[in-house]
């Protein structure tokens, strides 16, 4: 997209969707971290989709400045084709009369430069924000690691005393970022004791077998998936599912 | 001296293409390279990384986590289920991931079984690794299928893989799912790998599924499955693709790996993401295109009926003629170079069973493919052929 046009686009988009979600005042919820955001995503829309909740994932990794509104409005992006833009800025501004908006929102919280996380956060007030993990990916933009973890404290320390936080307890730099927030927090583990954590993980031919233990309470699970992160997904889904129940 | 290299061959179709080069005003319809510039979005992507600084060193050897995290999603979306931090590598090209996985899975004298006609280069990747290929021909008159009494004769004591290309190459057959679970059969009774070169599987003209081994949780330990952006996203020169098996493979192959690449170039895998992202529009373009020119080099060879007989593909931009006239394929391709400046590749080139043949490429524009056929229509009348 020509540099010009992207300026406006933004502030167009940010506006539009500030008043569509003011309007709709949907509940949602955000996925931050370096890794497996889309994995987790996806298990939330799963779990609330299986609770009969209208409910929207955005089907792709939209999650920067111009990305993250179009998730919100449910637009596609028109790249870098002036062309493919020019139907989706009326469209945008439709969303605000017709758009008949779902309850829930899930979406990715991208974070390639420092800054980003907090223009982002000026956009939406998430009620539950999940950290998957911070590892060095995307670390190019910023001086260290110290300097990436600061994006993911601004988000949990957005976050009011009546949301939920939830931390993966077996990243280092996670770890601490919970006692930063005045929210409730939560974490998920499938390395040691948490709020939520897998054990006894045996891998098979056609995935994984579990024990969940959940405040103490064990159930067996089996998922199809491969990956240790396809476990991380599903403990969240699971603490989202609680929260989310306790709160209907 | 030379031991390893001496009786490797430099491949038909650069051989041919050496040959074209001869002759200012050839048109080539031998090598298997899109008409198409690589997509802009894909470009875009790259300059962004760039000008991050993100290109300028290695990634992790088996590629960049976000590439591996992406190619894991796109895998789940055809039901194939595979690890992205411990089941997936980043190659350079297939070809790299196809040397580094017989590399891995064999010991020197094993042996390969491939249906031939199929891609020309793997027989030399075959020999190597110090192995051998067996080649198991494919039934022309049942559309280029398998026979699957034909790979049980050929398996050995020593034979280790099955290897094939789906869709093939040169032939654009897409093999049904009861063909291939019935070699996914003969590969678990004898304990075989199965090698899956899928690289074509974006070019469909029926809009059919194509199914792959890899879909079947029971075969990880056997299936050993490869992908190239070359050709879906017209990215020949970036050299990038993946390949996927179980860990306990994969673990192995990336030994491999890191021995032959230390990484595949990390401007080439930014390249991937931004097709995987952003990508799958160009991709439909391109098919339609494809399917435009499918039709107009059959409708093209139904006017040199007396000349070539052919199958009509089913995938991929190839299309393999039979040559009507008892003709070594080599003297009739270097013929038509010669006379007419029209490239293709001698069948034989793919397999003795490819003799009699010609591969033409369709990934060529139609003005391409036009002006090869007007010159084909008017020397053969000419000819009297």
């Amino acid at each position: 997209m020509k540099i010009f046009l992207k300026p406006i686009l933004k502030i167009y988009l940010k506006y539009i969707t500030k008043l569509v979600l003011l309007i709709h005042k949907p509940i949602i919820i955000v996925i931050g971290g370096s890794t497996n955001k889309h994995f987790v995503k996806k298990e939330i829309e799963r779990v609330l989709k299986g609770k009969k909740l209208s409910v929207c994932a955005t089907p792709k990794n939209f999650n920067t400045e111009i990305g993250l509104p179009l998730a919100i409005l449910n637009l596609s992006s028109g790249y870098n084709s002036y062309r493919k833009w020019l139907p989706i800025i009326p469209q945008a501004l439709k969303k605000i009369f017709t758009y008949k908006f779902p309850k829930y929102l899930v979406l990715e919280l991208g974070t390639a430069s420092p800054g980003d996380m907090k223009y982002l956060l000026t956009i939406i007030k998430p009620h539950i924000a999940i950290i998957t993990n911070i590892t060095q990916r995307y670390l190019e933009s910023f001086e260290n690691m110290n300097k990436l973890t600061e994006e993911y404290l601004i988000l949990a320390k957005k976050l009011q005393k009546f949301n939920l936080l939830i931390l993966n307890k077996d990243n280092i730099r996670i770890k601490s970022i919970g006692e930063c927030s005045r929210a409730k927090t939560l974490y998920f583990s499938i390395k040691t004791k948490a709020d939520i954590y897998a054990y006894n993980i045996q891998k098979n031919e056609r995935g994984y077998k579990f024990t969940l233990n959940n405040k103490g309470g064990d159930s067996e699970h089996n998922l199809s998936k491969f990956g240790s992160h396809h476990i991380y997904a599903f403990l969240v889904g699971q603490l989202v599912k609680e929260y989310v129940s306790h709160n209907e | 001296m030379f031991e390893r290299t001496k009786n490797l061959k430099l491949s038909i179709i650069k051989q041919i293409e050496l040959e074209a080069s001869k002759y200012p005003d050839t048109i080539s319809l031998a090598q298997g390279i899109p008409s198409f510039e690589t997509p802009e979005c894909i470009k875009r992507r790259v300059v962004n990384a760039l000008k991050k600084g993100a290109t300028s060193r290695y990634s992790l050897s088996p590629g960049l986590p976000e590439l591996r995290e992406l190619i894991e999603i796109h895998l789940a979306k055809e039901n194939i289920f595979y690890n992205w931090e411990k089941e997936i590598v980043v190659t350079t090209g297939t070809i790299e991931g196809i040397s580094a996985s017989i590399l891995a899975i064999t010991n020197p004298g094993d042996e390969i079984i491939i249906p031939e006609p199929t891609y020309t280069s793997y027989q030399e990747v075959i020999y190597l690794c110090g192995c051998r290929p067996v080649f198991v021909p494919l039934n022309e008159g049942g559309g280029w299928s398998f026979e699957l009494d034909k790979f049980k004769e050929a398996i050995t004591p020593k034979t280790k893989a099955i290897f094939y290309c789906n869709p093939n190459n040169p032939t654009g057959t897409i093999y049904t799912k009861e063909q291939l679970l019935g070699l996914a059969e003969l590969a678990k009774k004898n304990n075989l790998f199965l090698i899956s070169d899928e690289v074509y599987k974006d070019f469909t003209y029926q809009n059919e599924n194509i199914f792959s081994l890899a879909e079947l949780p029971e075969l990880r330990d056997r299936v050993i499955r490869l992908y190239g952006f070359s050709k879906a996203y017209a990215m020949t020169g970036w050299r990038v693709g993946y390949v996927h098996s179980n860990e306990n493979i994969i673990k192995e192959i990336l030994k491999i790996h890191d021995c032959l690449v230390t990484c595949a170039p990390v401007i080439s895998q930014y390249a991937a993401m931004g097709a995987l992202e952003m990508g799958q529009d160009d991709i439909a373009l391109f098919n339609k295109e494809y399917k435009k020119r499918r039709e107009l080099i059959c409708s093209r060879l139904d006017g040199l009926a007396n000349i070539f007989s052919y199958i009509k593909p089913e995938s991929s931009y190839y299309i393999f003629p039979k040559i009507l006239k008892k003709v070594k394929s080599w003297d009739f391709a270097l013929d038509l170079i010669k006379n007419i400046q029209v490239a293709a590749v001698p069948g034989f080139a793919f397999g003795e069973n490819g003799e009699n043949h010609l591969r033409m490429c369709f990934g060529r524009s139609q003005d391409d493919i036009n002006r090869a056929f007007d010159r084909m229509d008017n020397y053969f009348k000419k000819s009297n052929l």
